[in-house]
């Protein structure tokens, strides 16, 4: 037989359409492995029957030895299944983590699916992209193993977004899974549902979610309540018209109180998203039910339950008391947040109590308050800036607790800087003693932030307390013993400020004149410059001193450069015979080797009075001061108010109005980001802009003006009302000083455009020796106001030049010079 | 390792090997209800399925993974997904629905295309026979033009899902195909 099978092979193989290698392998294997079936084949080939083997007698098929029908049935099972095997065999298996764990997954032992399961969780815990395995990890969705099943919805929440086509396939199973009789299977199923952000899963959802709102099992109900609030997101129209917003709203007089706070953060977070749908609204019933619930619930719903006590406006006095009264106890929650709730809440509530409470309520805050500060340092930062919000308004709570804020060795030095604000804050008479050898002890310190912030803060002690002042100079002079730098450039700022409030202390001029060598930072040489200009006639060797400045003028930086004019022409004033080679060399560089048109405008304007009329340059110059009275930064009232509405939020860490730095409406993260992405795209499209502008127009003055008017539109914005005070009284000082002055100057040109310039640099020497720290703020006022003084002088010239001749006092150049100025 | 024993033997014994079975057909042909027909032995009032019902069975000492796939238009194009490693196919017909045949006849031909179904055992299941005017089971055959198929073991069942006829019949061939693997 094997050699009739040989011969037939060689005769008939060509015919056949399979591949003659894998024929020869295929028979040889056959022949040996299963004869009957090598016979049915090769009698195959010879007769071609496949379908009929009927067609034969049965004689002669069984002399034949032809296959019988089932033989040969089965026969063809069996060879393509041979052929397969042995292709199979050649085949190389794909390679790789992915395709093992896909193997894993549709396995058909149930264990190894379960482990391929795990190790598809553990690659995408460890940042892996395993979203190629969406279609198969689905297939192992419909399970009963507890365990297998949340994989799976782990899987499925992080992935959806991946295949949101696919998602549907997973409907059936959520389904069932929401009528499963373990709540757990119920709620987990709603919860990822929710969770699955895909918009062809919102037509699903409707069915599950209505029954899981109405679910026997509280733990089901308050998940499927967050489950609304995240439906009201992908489709808002659709949670209202299915009545789910209305579901909510029955829900918060749910007996159970886990219930009644998700479902209150849930309306809190619609309320948020569409102030239209005014679905949260508390009544007095469901006041009371918020109350009862909020000693029952867990840290989270205490939390929404107290924010949202928090905003809601008791109808009476009564009412308010009442919310007070619930809330206290919170104070003393383990967990910081829900403290903070709690204190925002009774702050709210507090202002309509008689003021015995209101005191009663302060004392009670304080301790909790105090307590966060025993918590990590993340959380103490938190803490420390809400601390500083609630101290503003009400300083009385942490009066007596100097001691708490005192920083500690191992803080970071964040920690640090916001614990010397609050100290700085909370100094009275009584305690400032203790304050200052406290803050002097940390200008011993090796950080250099902090000791400089500690010098500062010494300053700013000395100028809220007079009576402490003494002590405060005592101690800045010895620092300067020290000979360090930077503790020197500080004390130069810190004794300016003291110096503008208590002149008295001009003893101490020549002990910081001694260390004038070493100061090189602008802002420290601007203060020295400031001393020296201002105490120029109790000096002695002052030509001397303010001599190198001048020499250096040019290479000084605006700021210094400012003040050296000033200096110089007070000097003059008040010794002219000392100042007059000097301010005639300085104002000679100024007008003419300056390119910096607020300085040149500033010695015009000081050669013109002076040359003019020396009696009204002393009484501008050296005119009287408007007194300081503190140098601690303060939050203008109204940001003060709306932050204490949001204590324990980003905007109270941040200082900052939440309308600043999110987005209207919706704001999640990947809004955010998407503004961010726009504003950079917008940023460089101005740039392009503006490269333009200057190629092709050649006049800078253009571009300027935008920069001014878009300055100008910023103002009010992006000043705080302090400043936007401070540069407003600056003006109006300039406004009765203009009306003032405009009689005795003679100048040929006419009043107005005498004056105008002559009141300018007042305005500027009245804000530079502002002593504030130089925080952005003051640096855009200082901008703002310079530009707006250009503006209405530019205004001022533009209108009159055509009709009145410029001024003529001061040489045929300067006259150019201004002209092209304008 | 005895943990590692213990799957070794189970995987000698073969005791929970599961063989992967595929319900497929028209929407409302009566898939979900033959499902849990053959699982719990009882007719369930059954919705449209979107995704999918897997339920694991016990017939003949064999163990069945039997997914039973939705049938909508749109979840079809996702029946290739469960294709891999299936035993065995039931393609289920609602006998009554003639208008439907050719795209019933049209989306068995489509299926039986693919690699993975090329070993799957195919059972054809001519459902509804309980109600007035149902098709015979050799006319289906015909208009799904079952003959013509080469390379591939098949067989058409008339059955009444709700009655609970035929379907032993056509589960029996079954475990014979697949025990013959």
């Amino acid at each position: 037989m094997q050699a009739r099978s040989k011969q037939l092979k060689n005769t008939k193989f060509p015919d056949v359409d399979t591949q003659w290698l894998f024929g020869c392998i295929l028979c040889l294997a056959l022949v040996f492995v299963d004869p009957t079936a090598t016979r049915c084949w090769i009698w195959e080939q010879i007769l071609g029957i496949t379908q009929y083997p009927t067609l034969y007698p049965t004689g002669i098929s069984s002399w034949l030895k032809l296959p019988s029908c089932r033989e040969l049935e089965s026969n063809h099972i069996a060879m393509s299944q041979w052929e397969k095997r042995i292709r199979d065999l050649f085949r190389t298996a794909p390679r790789g983590e992915t395709s093992e764990l896909r193997k894993g997954l549709v396995s058909q032992y149930a264990h190894e699916r379960k482990d391929a399961i795990e190790r598809t969780i553990h690659a995408m815990t460890l940042g892996k992209d395993v979203s190629g395995l969406f279609p198969d990890i689905l297939k192992n969705l419909a399970t009963h193993d507890l365990e297998q099943k949340k994989l799976v919805y782990l899987y499925l929440m992080n992935y959806a977004k991946t295949h949101p086509e696919l998602c549907i396939l997973a409907v059936n199973t959520f389904v069932q899974d929401t009528e499963d009789p373990n709540p757990l299977v119920r709620a987990l199923a709603i919860r990822t549902m929710g969770c699955i952000r895909v918009d062809k899963m919102v037509d699903y959802m409707n069915i599950p979610l209505q029954k899981t709102l109405k679910d026997e099992n509280p733990y089901v109900r308050k998940t499927a309540a967050i489950c609304v609030a995240k439906l009201f997101d992908l489709n808002s129209q659709l949670a209202i018209e299915e009545g789910f917003v209305e579901e909510l709203q029955n829900l918060m007089d749910d007996a159970n109180p886990m219930v009644v706070a998700n479902a209150v953060s849930a309306l809190a977070e619609i309320q948020d998203a569409a102030p239209q749908t005014k679905c949260f609204e508390i009544t007095s019933t469901v006041l009371v039910k918020l109350l009862a619930a909020l000693n029952e619930c867990t840290e989270w719903g205490r939390i929404s339950i107290l924010t949202a006590l928090a905003d809601y406006k008791a109808e009476n006095a009564e009412e308010s008391g009442h919310i007070c009264d619930r809330v206290v106890p919170q104070f003393q929650h383990v967990n910081p947040s829900v403290v903070l709730a709690a204190i925002k809440a009774a702050i709210a509530h507090m202002p309509s109590q008689p003021n015995d409470v209101q005191e009663t309520l302060k004392r009670k805050m304080s301790s909790p308050l105090v307590t966060l500060l025993s918590t990590p340092p993340e959380l103490q930062y938190v803490a420390l800036r809400n601390i500083r919000i609630i101290l503003q308004k009400y300083p009385s709570i942490a009066a007596k607790e100097l001691r708490v804020f005192y920083c500690k060795y191992n803080d970071p030095l964040y920690l640090k800087l916001e614990k010397v604000e609050i100290m700085v804050n909370l100094a009275t008479e009584n305690n400032v003693k203790q304050l200052i050898a406290e803050l002097n002890e940390y200008c011993h310190e090796v950080d250099m932030e902090f000791v400089r912030r500690a010098i500062r803060a010494l300053g700013q002690c000395a100028i809220k307390l007079e009576s402490c002042a003494p002590a405060v100079v005592d101690c800045l002079l010895d620092l300067l013993d020290n000979k360090i730098s930077y503790i020197d450039q500080e004390v130069m700022i810190v004794m300016r400020d003291i110096l503008r409030k208590y002149p008295a202390f001009e003893d101490a001029i020549p002990r910081l004149c001694d260390s004038i060598e070493e100061i090189d930072e602008p802002e420290s040489r601007a203060a020295i410059v400031w001393i020296l200009g201002e105490y120029s006639d109790k000096i002695p060797p002052i030509k001397s001193l303010i001599a190198p400045f001048c020499r250096s003028f040019l290479e000084e930086g605006t700021q210094v450069q400012l003040q050296v004019l000033t200096a110089a022409v007070k000097l003059y004033i008040k010794r002219p015979d000392e100042g007059k080679e000097l301010i005639h060399e300085l104002l000679q560089t100024a007008t003419s080797k300056s390119d910096n048109a607020d300085i040149r405008d500033r010695a015009y304007v000081y050669w013109r009075i002076l040359s003019s009329d020396p009696a009204v340059a002393k009484k501008i110059v050296l005119a009287e001061r408007p007194i300081i009275e503190t140098t601690i930064e303060k939050m203008p009232e109204s940001l003060l108010n709306e932050l204490l509405g949001e204590i324990s939020t980003l905007a109270s860490v941040y200082h900052k109005s939440p309308a600043n730095f999110m987005g209207r409406g919706r704001y999640g993260s990947d809004e955010v980001q998407k503004r961010a992405l726009e504003e950079q795209r917008q940023a460089k499209d101005e740039l392009n802009d503006d490269n333009l502008l200057d190629l092709d127009s050649g006049e800078p003055a253009k571009s300027d003006l935008n920069m001014l008017t878009d300055i100008f539109m910023n103002q009010p914005s992006s000043n705080n009302s302090a400043t936007t005070g401070a540069a407003n009284s600056a003006s109006d000082d300039i406004l009765s000083l203009f009306a003032s002055v405009t009689a005795p100057v003679p100048t040929p040109s006419g009043g107005s455009s005498g004056a105008a310039p002559s009141a300018d640099p007042f305005n500027f020497s009245s804000l530079n020796i502002q002593p504030t720290k130089p925080s952005p703020s003051l640096v855009a006022a200082v901008t703002t106001s310079t530009t707006s003084s250009n503006g209405s002088f530019d205004d001022l010239f533009g209108s009159q030049s055509a009709s009145v001749p410029p001024p003529t006092t001061s040489g045929g150049d300067s006259k150019n010079d201004l002209l092209d100025l304008f | 390792m005895g943990s590692a024993f213990s799957s070794l033997l189970s995987r000698l014994w073969d005791s929970n090997k599961e063989h992967r079975i595929l319900i497929l057909g028209l929407d409302g042909a009566g898939k979900t209800t033959i499902l849990y027909k053959l699982q719990l032995g009882e007719v369930v009032s059954t919705v449209p399925t979107i995704g999918f019902n897997v339920e694991t069975l016990t017939y003949k000492k064999l163990q069945f993974n039997v997914w039973d796939l939705g049938g909508q238009t749109t979840i079809r194009p996702y029946w290739r997904c469960y294709y891999s490693g299936t035993a065995a196919v039931i393609f289920v017909v609602d006998s009554t629905d003639r208008d439907r045949l050719e795209i019933s006849a049209n989306e068995l031909k489509t299926m039986l295309e693919e690699d993975e179904l090329q070993d799957s055992a195919l059972l054809v299941f001519a459902n509804k026979q309980d109600q007035p005017g149902a098709l015979g089971a050799s006319e289906i055959a015909k208009a799904l033009d079952l003959s013509s198929l080469k390379d591939r073991s098949w067989t058409i069942v008339a059955c009444s899902a709700i009655r609970g006829d035929g379907l032993t019949e056509g589960l029996d061939w079954l475990v014979d195909m697949i025990k013959d693997d």
